[in-house]
């Protein structure tokens, strides 16, 4: 039966298998091969651990408890991972004020919100006061404006 | 007098203008931050840090202290108010809070909280200033051996306690945080791991970004997936509406009084113990003062007890003190909350550890004198604005949501100011929604991380010194003492149920022979 712990032992150990295999990349110098300690030491006694505990978690599952997502909104969940990675990409060239904003104003539209004074009020001023804050009172330069505006 | 000296000094840094405007500051935004169901003093402190880069080590710590306190009094509101704890150290509070709060004593509830917080931060705040000095100065003596038994006594004690049970799905996540760790430049030979060739893995994975990714963020992403009935939002609207009258009578403090002198000796103790912290002494505390309070009063618990409110709140702050104990002197963090202080001090280019007593006493003392000056805080300030800082449950979570999810990506970016960042923060908080989801604890994986990179340190030192020979893992009394602590903890718990099952079937045997 696909338990909890099954279901996360089986991405730890191949998690665990992917990292002790990639243990092999880790260069070592010719004088390092005899040594008690090297780059790899610590990774290779990791990785063995992961397998077996993982190994573990499968074999002997602590619980028969299944994951309960029954109502997840996994769509609206999806939407949001991508406004962030969209966010992100966007942040540089778009400059903080206008990326942020639209960032904070898509965030709340996709939670469901309409009152468009809430959303407006939530996102420009916060985005302004926050700008402000860190540059003018901490002295952190952020650019507030997108590329092709900037001089 | 060397003491006398830096508890001066740790004044005169904690009472400066600024300190005191930080705290202040600090206990407020706790506040703020902990009454966020989810939202506890990790993700509290973790929004924090990129505020406090630019901060003087002292200002910063002491910053991060209110934000802690401030976090934990917060959860406790929450708890009470709307029966959903912001931290796991607050879910016993909810169970005689609670219920005061829905006779109409909300008001009552908070201000016991509130008095229990204070006393037991204040009696825990004596204690720390007599333990961590001398603690300090003992483990002045610890070598690289010790440090790394150290370091495997508080991941493996982490496990123990975090993982509510089940060890090895904490032991899973403390070896998945000790992995991440790895990841970047190697500290001595230079040489590039797991970076898969992508610059931007060079130095590593920030602290901070896994802190804020599977805490604040996966939070949020989680309250994104399943979000609250009406009937949540209905209950969090008129919790906040009428709080009460906030006077105790005679009776109420003469039965807090004895309650508060033993929950925060036992809240000081168990916070000391690498792992156990904040969630462990409020569950015990309330569970021994149930027993203490006899058939009659027992009989109340869970219904509305005046004990059995006060138990768990001085309980959790006393812990919260106790826990700076081996973060300060030994440069090691027990819980996940102190953890994360620890990787702000590194950021900071404050080593803790005992030298951290003899180089740097501003800060030692300071941090230690402004937790008290924390708890003073949150009492005559915090208290009376409750009502007001209540409303917070009233922002809709559609606007909330988004805010948590900026702050957590902004204070990230603003670090490195590489978008790189970002986009690998969404990765580790779809991975830590996963983990959440499967029942899997948190805390071990940031412990984990954290103590990764010192724990190798410390294992090739000591290998460097002994020859390269293990055998200072068994010959070094004291750091084979260290780590036959660390098995008991690890295995005790595992072979209990056998060693019962055993004794049960002997008893029977005997049972039936007689």
């Amino acid at each position: 039966m696909l338990t909890n712990d099954r279901i996360g032992g089986l991405l730890l150990l191949a998690f665990s298998v992917a990292y002790g295999l990639l243990t092999f990349d880790i260069p070592l110098l010719p004088f390092q091969a005899q040594a008690a300690f090297t780059a790899r030491t610590m990774p290779e006694a990791l990785s063995v651990l992961g397998i077996v505990l993982s190994l573990t978690m499968i074999i002997k599952p602590s619980s028969n408890a299944r994951p309960e997502v029954a109502g997840f909104l996994w769509g609206r969940g999806a939407i949001i991972c991508l406004v962030m990675v969209i966010y992100g990409l966007t942040v540089r060239p778009g400059g903080f004020l206008i990326s942020t904003s639209l960032f904070l104003i898509a965030g709340i539209l996709i939670l469901g919100e309409r009152r468009w004074w809430l959303v407006l009020v939530a996102s420009v001023p916060v985005v302004v006061f926050f700008w402000i804050l860190m540059t003018q009172l901490l002295g952190v330069f952020i650019e507030p404006w997108p590329e092709f505006l900037r001089g | 007098m060397d003491m006398i000296n830096g508890i001066l000094t740790g004044l005169g840094t904690a009472l400066s203008p600024i300190n005191l405007m930080m705290v202040t500051v600090g206990c407020f935004v706790g506040t703020f931050i902990g009454m966020l169901p989810g939202l506890g003093p990790i993700s509290a402190i973790a929004l924090m840090i990129p505020i406090t880069y630019g901060f003087d080590p002292a200002t910063g710590m002491i910053l991060m202290a209110g934000v802690y306190y401030g976090a934990i009094f917060g959860g406790s509101t929450s708890s009470i108010l709307i029966n959903a704890p912001g931290v796991a150290g607050t879910v016993a509070t909810a169970f005689d809070g609670y219920p005061m709060a829905r006779s109409g004593q909300a008001g009552k509830a908070l201000a016991i909280a509130a008095y229990s917080s204070f006393s037991g931060g204040t009696i825990a705040a004596v204690f720390l200033l007599v333990a961590a000095p001398s603690l300090a100065i003992v483990s002045l003596a610890f070598q690289s051996t010790d440090y790394f038994a150290l370091m495997v006594l508080g991941l493996t004690a982490v496990a123990a306690f975090a993982g509510k049970g089940n060890i090895v799905k904490a032991l899973v996540m403390t070896v998945l945080g000790l992995m991440i760790s790895t990841v970047g430049t190697d500290q001595t030979q230079g040489v590039q791991r797991f970076t898969m060739g992508m610059i931007d893995l060079t130095d590593g994975i920030s602290f901070l970004l896994l802190a804020m990714a599977t805490f604040a963020l996966s939070e949020a992403l989680m309250q994104v997936l399943r979000p609250k009935s009406d009937a949540d939002r209905k209950r969090e609207m008129e919790a906040q509406k009428n709080l009460g009258s906030m006077k105790l009578t005679p009776e109420d403090k003469r039965e807090m009084a004895p309650v508060i002198g033993r929950s925060s000796v036992l809240g000081f103790i168990i916070g000391v113990l690498p792992g156990a912290g904040a969630t462990i002494a409020s569950f015990l505390a309330y569970g021994m003062e149930q027993r203490i309070a006899g058939p009659v009063k027992g009989k109340l618990f869970g219904k509305g007890s005046v004990r059995g409110l006060s138990a768990p709140e001085t309980a959790n702050n006393a812990a919260c003190s106790g826990s700076f104990v081996p973060l300060l002197t030994l440069g090691i963090p027990g819980s996940g909350t102190t953890a994360i202080m620890l990787g702000a001090l590194i950021s900071y280019g404050v080593q803790p550890g005992p030298r951290l007593f003899v180089d740097n006493p501003g800060v030692f003392w300071s941090v230690i004198i402004s937790m008290y000056i924390g708890n003073v805080v949150l009492l005559i300030l915090n208290l009376p604005l409750i009502p007001y800082i209540a409303r917070i449950l009233a922002i809709p979570g559609t606007v909330l949501i988004p805010m948590i999810l900026f702050f957590s990506l902004i204070g990230v970016y603003f670090v490195s100011f590489n978008t790189f960042d970002i986009q690998l923060m969404v990765i580790f908080a779809i991975a830590a929604v996963g983990l959440r989801l499967l029942e899997f604890p948190m805390a071990p994986m940031l412990l984990g991380f954290i103590l990764g990179g010192m724990m190798e340190e410390n294992l090739r030192r000591a290998l460097i010194i002994n020859n390269d020979s293990w055998s200072f893992l068994w010959e070094r009394p004291l750091t084979f003492s260290i780590l036959i602590i660390a098995a008991a903890i690890l295995f005790v718990p595992m072979l209990m149920p056998y060693i019962s099952r055993l004794l049960k079937r002997r008893q029977e045997a005997a049972g039936e022979g007689g």
